[in-house]
């Protein structure tokens, strides 16, 4: 089994040479992806085996510095890598199709390819080092991999600019995780994990340093509020294949890293369970919040990432509290509930980004108010995209609703074992996330409605275009994937276990915790059941009465036009005033004054509160950093004064010393 | 395992709600009407219209895709499958740890297809009318969740047959508590429900309607689906609310049942009353109303829990 995965990093490591060999931008891409395509397939289905008939194995070899590497394949890791690679073969089926659009437009792919690769590769290895310096080393490739894949369509100023807030937003990561994997080497002398993990005693407030710095550095690369900016700016910039992987991928790799941190630190203090559970739902709900005021596909669902990355959250926090009250089911539903989140995020998330890429394809522009009508021009998008908007608000029978559902299981569960007022607050927690479900719905009926159905606002004719059939495949595959790990919740439950028999204390987790899951199944299967019934029934009857088509009831009146329809801001208007406090919203509209008006423009923008802190402090720096330009002052005299004063002080200290 | 009720009791009072849902309609029109001082029409009325559309033609718009001829069924299939799962009788026909969330979710279900069919025809009345639901479920979803999920973590239970079986009347805080449950859940299904002073089922101007706009360029069947889907949805909701006082529990199946017919009947009464004697809100100050409810179910827990 393990040479499958080899083989597969092998082709991934060919896959890097290609780019130099061949030429042809067309071959390239084909070649290259399908290359991908199969290295990552052969992982999947190494990880996919393992998981299935799981082992613990691990192998070891020495490197100078960072002394014993260890590749180990726990459950934790061996679900990571397997949703990492599900998607790494998505995303490159997709990107032969989509990038196709782009060589016809004369774009050189080559270099992009050879960062995709990259990234793919260094998604997979992140997850199964067991070495911090070796995984600080790839943490920090993968996010060069992932800079530079962003960037492809650099010659345009916001691609550079949503790629310099990711460039920024990864170095501090690294930064603070640096911090974190220092102060966990001083403490215990050595580099892998499982010596952290082994390591007795712990002084709390260097462990605090290990948890915040830890939390701060995943959590930027997570996207958790308030260090989520750098999300809805890259992934807008990146073409589709791209956004997809950092959405569904790169984002969870903070996931594994908090999780990881999370199983290696002895559990001591409840107050970082509680932070997180804060910071966890003031994510979901800003997230989806700012989502419902955005205009633009991907940014939307970039912000659509913050919620679910937050809910994830909330199930890395019940586990956490968990671990400090020594609770063995509440661990294994907050774990579950997360990791379940995470696969079904990835694979909604990819599916509705590779929607979105398909849709720009086709419209002029990512503006949803110019769009509507594409249910005619993009039917199986459409279709796919559906479901996908289903699974994200979480709705039964699909996935999305399955692993909120263990976290809503895994917040009761807590509010029955926890002590004090902890029930209220969550309570309060469950209730958040019933509003974030709301808010989900309306953003999502949004989007959906606007984009795919009534009719085109740009005037572009409903003609039914070919949908490349690579992307289609990837589309509905992936809602396939959402249906089945809905209606059979067994199915990632299964991908879960692995990690959860790893925990400490595994043992003692209740037998029938899933039950409700695969009580989930039944209802499920009968619901669809029902539906499918009323829907025959509908169909047979309406067959006998007759069924006729007429334009839309216009209330009478004639000269109705697609441009009359709802718009995206009017839709959401009144839930985005309402967060007006945090949403930074700016309107300006030309008034209308006489009787028979001229056209007139109206403008609204929702910018990002946080983003604009980020903005203030950066110029306040700047302000102050310019109070000392004076000394670069371009003249080499000084420069050269500046030498000797160097020397001149330094000599003075040796003879003071 | 999902338990399936093994009580034909419990499945026949289903299948009643699902039959009855009309009549329920029908009873609070007539009590409408009498207040208004108009005769109206027999409480069977709603069961004749339903019948009339049944037969008739069912005409689509041309800009209607998939979405409009999907969700009619869908949406009904929603409510019939939520109504399974309450305890009417001294169990639910369906019942699983974690219902009341798929209570919810399931309605939001429908409400999501029902949003699509209405932007699925392209037109600005329908559209106003999937914004302004939208907008209101935002803040109905906690109202839910405040008062069935306190009562779960009160009463440590997690799905409505165990919670409603912990409910009793000996503790007068207890008693308090659900009563203001009920109060809570009464604004809710005004906003679910679409009725006064949420939404005015009666009027025909279509800028000021929630659901009826929605469902404007429904025809034939698939208009007869959505106004089963409304009249049971009421029925259900006012369902809930009387069973917070656990009529079958603490009194007994037949007294139980004489209880809870004269409650869901004192609760047609009371949706008259309000529908006569007040007006719609404006539209703005809707989220106000709902979030009022929100602070009572807040206000309530926390009275609760200080007090124990």
């Amino acid at each position: 089994m393990m040479t499958l995965l080899l083989i597969g990093f092998i082709l991934h490591g060919l896959n890097l040479l290609l780019p130099l060999l061949l030429r042809d931008n067309h071959r390239l891409n084909l070649v290259c992806n399908v290359l991908n395509v199969a290295a990552s397939g052969c992982g999947l289905f190494f990880s996919l085996s393992a998981l299935l008939a799981y082992q613990r194995i691990e192998y070891a070899f020495e490197l100078p510095v960072a002394g014993p590497v260890l590749i180990g394949f726990d459950g934790l890791s061996l679900f990571f890598l397997f949703t990492f690679q599900l998607l790494s073969v998505a995303g490159s089926l997709y990107a032969i199709g989509y990038l196709r659009h782009y060589i016809d437009c004369g774009h050189s792919v080559r270099g992009h390819l050879w960062f995709f690769t990259l990234l793919i590769l260094t998604l997979q290895l992140v997850v199964i080092v067991q070495n911090a310096l070796v995984f600080l080393v790839i943490w920090e490739l993968m996010a060069l991999a992932a800079y530079f894949s962003i960037v492809f369509d650099r010659h345009k100023e916001e691609v550079r600019r949503g790629g310099f807030w990711y460039l920024i937003a990864t170095h501090a990561s690294t930064f603070s995780l640096l911090v974190c994997f220092l102060t966990l080497h001083e403490a215990t002398g050595s580099w892998t994990f499982g010596d952290f993990a082994r390591y007795p005693s712990y002084d709390p407030k260097l462990l605090a340093v290990v948890l915040l710095t830890g939390f701060a550095g995943f959590g930027i690369k997570a996207g958790f509020v308030p260090f989520h900016v750098w999300l809805p700016n890259a992934h807008p910039a990146a073409p589709a294949h791209v956004s997809a992987l950092l959405s569904a991928i790169n984002i969870k790799a903070g996931i594994y890293g908090i999780s990881r941190l999370l199983l290696i630190v002895p559990a001591h203090d409840p107050a970082y369970g509680w932070g997180m559970l804060i910071v966890a739902l003031v994510s979901a709900v800003l997230g989806v919040w700012y989502a419902l005021a955005q205009h633009e596909i991907k940014r939307l669902l970039a912000y659509h990432s913050v919620e679910n990355i937050g809910i994830i959250g909330l199930g890395l926090a019940i586990a956490w509290l968990g671990r400090c009250y020594n609770l063995p089911e509440l661990i294994a539903l907050g774990l579950a509930g997360a990791l379940l989140h995470t696969l079904n995020h990835a694979i909604f998330k990819g599916l509705l980004f590779f929607g979105a890429g398909n849709v720009y394809l086709y419209a002029s522009g990512g503006n949803i108010e110019t769009m509507g009508g594409f249910a005619r021009i993009i039917p199986l998008t459409a279709t796919s995209f559906l479901v996908g908007a289903v699974s994200i608000c979480g709705l039964p029978p699909l996935n999305g609703f399955v692993s909120e559902f263990v976290i809503y299981k895994g917040l009761f569960r807590a509010s029955d074992s926890l002590p004090g007022y902890a029930p209220l607050v969550l309570l309060f927690a469950a209730v958040g996330l019933a509003f974030m479900g709301g808010l989900a719905l309306a953003c999502f009926t949004k989007l959906y409605g606007i984009v795919f159905l009534g009719q085109n606002r740009s005037g572009v004719a409903p003609v039914r275009q070919h949908e490349a059939g690579s992307s289609s495949a990837v589309l509905l595959g992936l809602a396939g994937l959402c249906a089945i790990a809905g209606v059979v919740p067994a199915t990632g439950l299964r991908l879960i276990t692995p990690a959860l028999h790893d925990l400490p204390g595994a043992s003692a987790i209740p037998v029938d915790w899933a039950s409700p899951l695969g009580q989930l199944q039944t209802v499920f299967l009968l619901f669809v059941a029902l539906t499918m019934s009323i829907c025959g029934v509908k169909l047979w009857i309406q067959n006998k009465t007759g069924v006729s088509l007429r334009e839309t009831w216009r209330c009478g009146y004639q000269a109705i036009n697609p441009r009359m329809q709802y718009t995206a801001s009017g839709f959401a208007e009144e839930l985005v005033k309402l967060g007006r406090p945090v949403l930074g919203l700016t309107v300006s509209w030309q008034p209308v004054r006489s009787v028979l008006p001229l056209a007139r423009r109206f403008h609204s923008h929702c910018h990002d509160r946080i983003e604009d802190g980020y903005l203030f402090l950066n110029r306040v720096i700047e302000r102050l950093l310019a109070s000392f330009r004076w000394i670069q002052s371009g003249n080499i005299r000084h420069y050269v004064l500046y030498v000797f004063a160097a020397v001149a002080f330094y000599l003075l200290c040796a003879l003071v010393w | 395992m999902v338990r399936f009720s093994s009580e034909p009791l419990s499945w026949l009072a289903c299948a009643l709600c699902f039959a009855g849902a009309p009549l329920f309609t029908g009873i609070v029109n007539k009590l409408k009407a009498r207040l208004t001082g108009r005769l109206g029409p027999t409480v069977l009325q709603p069961y004749y219209e339903l019948l009339r559309l049944a037969r008739k033609e069912t005409v689509y718009s041309a800009n209607a895709g998939i979405i409009s001829r999907l969700a009619p069924g869908l949406i009904v299939c929603t409510v019939l499958f939520t109504t399974l799962l309450l305890p009417l009788g001294q169990s639910a026909p369906l019942s699983f740890p974690g219902d009341i969330i798929l209570f919810a979710y399931l309605l939001a279900l429908g409400r999501f297809f029902q949003i699509l069919a209405a932007l699925d025809v392209a037109s600005s009345f329908q559209g106003m009318g999937a914004s302004r639901e939208a907008r209101f479920a935002v803040f109905a979803e906690p109202i839910f969740f405040f008062t069935i999920g306190s009562l779960a973590i009160v009463t440590r239970r997690f799905s409505f047959e165990t919670v409603f079986a912990e409910i009793s009347w000996h503790d007068p805080f207890f008693v308090v508590f659900v009563s203001v449950g009920l109060l809570s859940l009464f604004f809710l299904m005004t906003a679910e429900c679409s009725r006064m002073p949420v939404d005015d089922p009666n009027t025909h101007l279509e800028l000021t309607m929630i659901h009826e706009v929605m469902i404007l360029d429904a025809s034939g069947f698939d208009l007869m689906l959505y106004q089963y889907a409304a009249s049971l949805k009421l029925l259900l909701y006012c369902s809930l609310a009387t069973l917070l006082l656990n009529p079958f529990g603490v009194f007994g199946p037949v007294l139980g049942l004489l209880i809870f017919v004269v409650t869901l009947f004192l609760l047609a009464l009371a949706l008259a009353l309000v529908e006569t004697l007040m007006a719609r809100f404006r539209l703005l100050l809707v989220p106000q109303f709902l979030l009022f409810a929100t602070a009572i179910g807040i206000l309530n827990i926390l009275i609760f829990t200080f007090s124990h």
